[in-house]
């Protein structure tokens, strides 16, 4: 009976961890009150150049980031070339009512000197780097504001001449570390044909945690 | 011993879903976000004060799990609570830094923690 016992709860134990780790698993997918920001709802310092009409049809699942200003451009392509860098989006003929909207978006991505490269020339996709949003900064919103904060550089925006830090790692940046909490990190490259998937985990130790809030909270002295 | 092991089971299995509630925050439909995020379109996220070494109202970035701010000051009941409304988002904001003397210093005397111009935001999700 002893040893029945012991197996029963050892057989209690293992069926335990088991429901922890298939709790763990659901829990992880979303947490309430976190959601993730749709590559077509940034809207980025690096805007991704437009494509001409002869372009292919996107490809099946791809994510396109911007259907109004075009529909053949990937998330993970840093600058895919534009019709309109020649005008720089000032409404000349060649760009047509795109121009319009996205000329000067357009003229932004003709900056980095990537005119040309369409997906449908066979040979002349141009390799691309990194996220096309990495490292933005977050601001302040409202419409009562009478001025606004940016998150990053604070408290002030340091002249140009300066220069500008990037985090270069998404799961290393600062506001990740603010609380607990699980997050997926997804890089799409060769035109939305490979992904590279990073997890992390936010995780503070809960003792050493409790210890600390036992010290700050009523421990301390005031002062 | 099949009951009591059943027994055991529902405990263990109660339990494990009671931890999983907590960790939850009892809001599975995110309500208060869209609170927050209603109360903070119409109400500014900083009081009518500069921060001496920035010339600016500074938000200071809190976690976005952060529900609420202590406001000291002299005086009976004025040591007061509210919930911090605004998180810091994707979108750049129209007026950016405001032209000077459009915030007021903090006084010699300060009476009130709203004085200094920190103000606090929450950081993204």
């Amino acid at each position: 009976m002893k040893k029945l016992t012991a197996n029963g709860f050892a057989l209690l134990a293992a069926v335990a961890t088991l429901a922890a780790a298939v709790n763990q698993t659901t829990a992880q997918d979303l947490a309430p009150g976190e959601y993730i920001v749709g590559s077509e709802q940034v809207i980025s310092d690096t805007v991704i150049g437009s494509m001409p009409e002869q372009s292919a049809a996107p490809y099946a699942g791809d994510s396109v980031v911007d259907s109004v200003v075009d529909s053949g451009s990937y998330a993970g392509d840093m600058s895919s070339g534009s019709d309109c860098t020649s005008c720089n989006g000032s409404g000349c003929d060649s760009c047509g009512a795109k121009g319009k909207i996205g000329g000067r978006l357009a003229g932004l991505s003709g900056l980095l000197g990537h005119g040309g490269a369409h997906v449908g020339d066979v040979g002349s996709i141009e390799r691309s780097y990194g996220s096309s949003d990495l490292f933005y900064n977050y601001y302040t919103n409202g419409m009562a504001n009478r001025a606004n904060a940016q998150m990053y550089l604070s408290p002030l925006p340091v002249p140009p001449n300066v220069g500008h830090t990037f985090f270069t790692y998404q799961p290393f940046y600062p506001e990740e570390m603010l609380y607990w909490h699980k997050n997926k990190f997804h890089n799409y490259y060769d035109n939305g044909r490979g992904m590279n998937r990073t997890r992390a985990v936010y995780f503070s130790p809960p003792i050493r945690q409790a210890a600390s809030n036992l010290y700050w909270n009523k421990l301390r002295i005031p002062r | 011993m099949i009951r009591r092991f059943a027994i055991a089971m529902l405990v263990a299995v109660s339990g494990i879903a009671s931890v999983s509630e907590n960790t939850s925050a009892g809001d599975p439909y995110a309500v208060t976000q869209v609170w927050q995020h209603n109360y903070s379109q119409n109400r500014p996220w900083h009081g009518g004060y500069y921060y001496l070494p920035t010339g600016q109202p500074t938000a200071l970035v809190v976690p976005p799990t952060a529900h609420m701010r202590q406001t000291l000051s002299w005086g009976v009941s004025q040591n007061l609570m509210y919930p911090i409304h605004h998180q810091f988002g994707r979108s750049a904001s129209s007026p950016g830094a405001a032209a000077p003397g459009s915030f007021r210093a903090t006084p010699p005397w300060p009476s009130h923690t709203d004085q200094f111009g920190v103000y606090y935001v929450r950081g993204p999700w």
